[in-house]
């Protein structure tokens, strides 16, 4: 069988028809490949928030929070609060009331977690202490995490 | 009430000096009971039997002859009833009216005979109910009023906080009823502008968020009648002070209300809007000055000198606008969430919105628009903001939908190629 | 390229017996004629079934299985890791289409009847497999921990439980408990992730070794026209058929990619053991023939509970699949088979319209 097709030996045309065949193909699958490997090595880095911040954030850097103070930071997608008290010791509770889910502040003049929707108020135990809310405070966990001035607190689910 | 108080004090007081030196317990054998629980009449034999179960006073010794008197170890009747003798120890039978009043505070007056036994109750009961409503009644001679024994029982006594108890939190309310819903026991008696007593408290009360909390959700906290009426001294609260007594727990909503124009105007306060025993969950729908708003008792929409419709149209609106807001917002940020984007901050600044919303539903007790729009306008601005994020989120969903279409192109490329290449292999082995 | 194509192969030449390699991939061939364009099913399905493995992995490494983090991890591998969206998507999409190309494959070659002798074997792990490919969907509906994966499991495992005699034991079973929990939640997991995968390797090995072996089948008339000494037209596997194949996986690629990006899996609700099941709910499209029939079977036939009968025809049926090509005597000879075209044709239109029906019902 007389070999009517035998592109390199042929015209100009031919050859470069099969080699730009080939060189399209090669483009074709390394752009491919590289559309997949580019989502999936950069799905392989780590996140800055390396869990679901739904479990576990860093509230605060420890000095920046004063005794006797307190400061709502974002859990989830809700507001919780980390305070410390006057004897330095740090609590963390979510600040969604119990009544109608409005955000609570720390007070420091009576050192007491406050509602200002509609005056409840609640101890630094996350209890009840007056007004309409009808459970106490959800309590979270307090870590701290990292050394001297870069000291975090991290507050989880538990 | 004020003629016979001191009459009546000097009796409690007297009968107080005269006491059983030290109330002891019971000595054995107590005749009193074995007698009428054998008698057959249902009458006598009930209380015996009562006061065999349980009941507050025989739990710490007392028994029958401490409030009643007689010989508890007399066998024989005349003797046993016995009503000679000294006050300390005479039969008084069955007391009515002032008597019982007379036989509980005996002890229940007595500062130092209640520190043995109960040391943080209260003594000044019998005091109370002579302020009392119920207490002056029954000292102008009328016994069909509430006495000790009509609300706490006379035999099988509980204490106040066990749940059998008929003063316990959540009973009060049938208990009051027992009197107040039977228009039987009840006629005859009228309100201070002459109108017959109303008999349909209970059943307004029932339907409230106050009896719901107090029944449903087990909040012991919810009030009840002697929560606002007060408890011996019982006594509708007073004209002008009704503010004070809801504002004992809706202090936020009462310092509001303290300020505003309707504070002068109403004679009874929170009642007005809120009623007294059938106080519902509130809604935005009672402001306004149209369709079921409250406002509009005593505002007429649409009329150009009402300033108080103009207040209450105007605040309503703004309400309603920021929940609109909110909810649209809320829609928007779920369809990004669902897509993938990041919008927890978003969320976290919408929770804060509604937050507001509750401000401001709190703050129109203030019956100024000026102070309604202040609050409102935070919110407003924390939805204007969360909708400026949606643009980027938008804009993040448009840049995955142009990377996706550049992937297309390239998987395009490749499926053209392939599709030219095996023309062309299979065009090659046909020649071969 | 090629060069170093030819240096590598001899260098492993020297140090391995290539000569089954060599001959493969010179020799095999697939057959050429009217019915070829099915012969794509199987790899289209072993191509999805190759991006599940790739994105499941991935996916792996931010996943929780517990009913408190489950949610949440999906959430964060969606909203938090880059390009956390494309992989979830492209996974939970790529198990659609991969059960679909499976009953595809399963029906076109049911119909062609490539499962007569001498493939029986092929065809009774393909059936298997088909299985397996559904426990996957099933298992990793599940992992979401959403209001609906949640309910379907329910439901699911309550059907499984209407298995006569051991069905309270396979529900215990499957449930780790009397009812869905995290204990289901940890079960499934581990079935999605490790048992299931374990078992689909060995038989799809099998399978494929099977296949190789044997060489394609090719429908009964070409095979009479063969008989008749007509010379087999054959293109070869390398380059030729193979190129068409990754066409096709190209193409599949390119439909996963426009389906994650458009249409988005939904997250939904975090699941609520304790909430009232919501009204209407169902199981995924794959089951839903299946459901919606044990839904409309009347509650007593004969005096025993109509899903339980249901149950029992659905697993005779499922056995008997497994058996056809033994059953199926005309077929081995090589004769016309049509009760058994006929079965597949009406078995067909059965899934279709109960799907369908299914899906459109309040």
């Amino acid at each position: 069988m007389t070999r009517l097709i035998d592109a390199p030996r042929r015209g100009d045309v031919r050859f470069n028809r099969r080699t730009f065949l080939d060189a399209l193909l090669a483009v074709g699958f390394v752009s491919t490949a590289a559309a997949i490997a580019y989502p999936v090595a950069l799905y392989l880095v780590p996140p800055e928030s390396g869990e679901p911040d739904t479990s576990s954030v860093v509230a605060a850097k420890s000095a920046e929070l004063k005794p006797n103070s307190g400061k709502v930071f974002k859990f989830g997608s809700r507001p919780a609060i980390v305070v410390r008290t006057t004897d330095g010791d740090v609590r963390a509770f979510s600040a969604v009331c119990t009544h109608l889910d409005c955000t609570v502040q720390f007070k420091p003049d009576t050192s007491q977690l406050w509602c200002a929707c509609h005056n409840g108020t609640y101890d630094l135990g996350g209890n009840v202490v007056a007004g309409p809310p009808p459970r106490p405070l959800e309590t979270f966990v307090v870590n701290r995490r990292g050394e001297g001035a870069d000291e975090e607190i991290v507050v989880s689910r538990g | 009430m004020r003629r016979t108080a001191p009459a009546f004090t000097a009796i409690a007081l007297t009968l107080i000096a005269l006491r059983p030196a030290g109330a002891q317990p019971a000595r054995e054998p107590n005749t009193c009971a074995t007698c009428h629980a054998s008698v057959p009449e249902q009458r006598l034999a009930a209380p015996a039997a009562l006061f065999a179960g349980s009941d507050v006073h025989r739990d710490r010794g007392f028994a029958c002859a401490d409030c009643h008197g007689g010989d508890p170890t007399a066998a024989e009747k005349s003797r046993a009833h016995d009503r000679t003798g000294r006050a300390s120890t005479a039969f008084i039978g069955k007391p009515v009216g002032q008597a019982i009043i007379a036989a509980c505070a005996r002890c229940h007056s007595d500062a130092e005979l209640m520190r043995t036994f109960a040391p943080k109750q209260r003594v000044d009961q019998a005091t109370e109910y002579a302020t009392s409503v119920h207490g002056s009644q029954l000292a102008r001679g009328d016994t069909r009023v509430a006495t000790c024994a009509s609300c706490h029982g006379a035999h099988g006594i509980r204490l106040v906080n066990d749940a059998k108890s008929p003063v316990f939190a959540a009973n009060v309310a049938a208990t009051c009823a027992r009197c107040h819903a039977d228009p039987q026991h009840m006629a005859g008696y009228k309100l201070p502008d002459g109108s017959p007593l109303p008999t349909q408290q209970f059943a307004d009360y029932r339907q409230s968020v106050h009896y719901a909390a107090l029944t449903r959700v087990n909040d012991l906290s919810a009030p009840t009648c002697n929560d606002c009426h007060g408890n011996h001294g019982a006594a509708p609260p007073g004209v002008g002070s009704i503010a004070n007594v809801c504002g004992t727990c809706h202090a936020v909503f009462a310092q509001k209300f303290e300020a505003s124009v309707h504070r002068q105007i109403f004679d009874k306060g929170c009642v007005e809007c809120h009623g007294n025993h059938a106080v519902m969950k509130p809604s935005d729908e009672m402001l306004g000055a149209g369709g079921r708003a409250i406002c509009a008792t005593c505002h007429t929409a649409g009329s150009a000198d009402d300033k108080g419709a103009q207040a209450a149209e105007r605040m309503r609106a703004r309400i309603d606008g920021l929940k609109t807001s909110i909810e649209h917002s809320d829609a928007v940020v779920a369809r990004f969430r669902n897509a993938g984007i990041e919008v927890s901050d978003d969320e976290l600044a919408l929770h804060d919105a509604r937050t507001v919303l509750t401000l401001a539903r709190t703050e129109i007790h203030a019956a100024d628009p000026a102070r309604v729009d202040a609050v409102i306008e935070g919110g407003a601005a924390i939805v204007a903001r969360v909708d400026k994020n949606a643009e980027g989120d938008a804009r993040e969903l448009q840049f995955r939908r142009r990377g996706l279409a550049l992937s297309l192109g390239a998987i395009l490329i490749v499926v053209v190629a392939l599709a030219l290449k095996v023309r062309q292999i299979d065009r090659d082995r046909a020649n071969r | 390229m090629s060069v170093m194509l030819q240096q590598t192969t001899a260098w492993l030449e020297e140090r391995f017996d290539l000569s089954g390699v060599r001959h493969f991939v010179a020799e095999k061939g697939v057959p050429i004629h009217a019915q070829k364009v099915w012969y794509y099913l199987g790899g289209i399905t072993l191509f999805l079934f190759a991006v599940q493995i790739f994105t499941g992995i991935l996916l792996l490494l931010y996943y929780r299985p517990s009913a408190a983090e489950a949610y949440e991890s999906v959430q964060f591998i969606v909203t938090k890791v880059r390009f956390g969206w494309l992989i979830r998507n492209v996974h939970s999409w790529s198990a659609n289409l991969l059960i679909a190309a499976a009953f595809a494959h399963f029906f076109s070659v049911f119909l062609l009847k490539s499962y007569r002798k001498p493939r029986e074997l092929t065809w009774a792990s393909g059936i298997l497999l088909l299985f397996l490919m559904l426990g996957f969907g099933f298992s990793g509906y599940l992992l979401p921990w959403n209001e609906l994966s949640f309910f379907a499991t329910k439901v699911g495992t309550g059907i499984a439980g209407g298995v006569p005699i051991a069905g309270h034991f396979l529900l215990r079973l499957l449930r780790g408990g009397d009812d869905v929990t995290g204990a289901t939640l940890s079960r499934f997991y581990g079935l999605h992730v490790a048992v299931l995968p374990a078992m689909t390797t060995a038989l799809l090995a099998l399978h494929l070794l099977f296949v190789q072996r044997q060489g394609m089948s090719v429908p009964l008339e070409t095979e009479h026209r063969l008989e008749t000494g007509e010379p087999l037209r054959q293109m070869p596997f390398f380059p030729n058929y193979i190129l068409r194949d990754v066409l096709a996986w190209y193409v599949v690629l390119a439909i996963l990619a426009a389906l994650a990006a458009f249409y988005p899996w939904e997250l939904g609700t975090k699941a609520d053991p304790f909430a009232p099941v919501p009204p209407g709910i169902r199981p995924e499209w794959y089951f839903l023939a299946v459901f919606h029939t044990l839904k409309l079977l009347p509650s007593h036939i004969l005096g025993i509970e109509g899903e339980r009968i249901g149950i029992v025809a659905f697993g005779l049926v499922a056995a008997f699949l497994v058996f056809v090509p033994f059953l199926d005597r005309r077929a081995s000879r090589g004769a016309r088979s049509p009760l058994f075209t006929v079965a597949a044709v009406l078995g067909l239109v059965y899934l279709i319209t109960f799907t369908i029906v299914g899906h459109y019902a309040k």
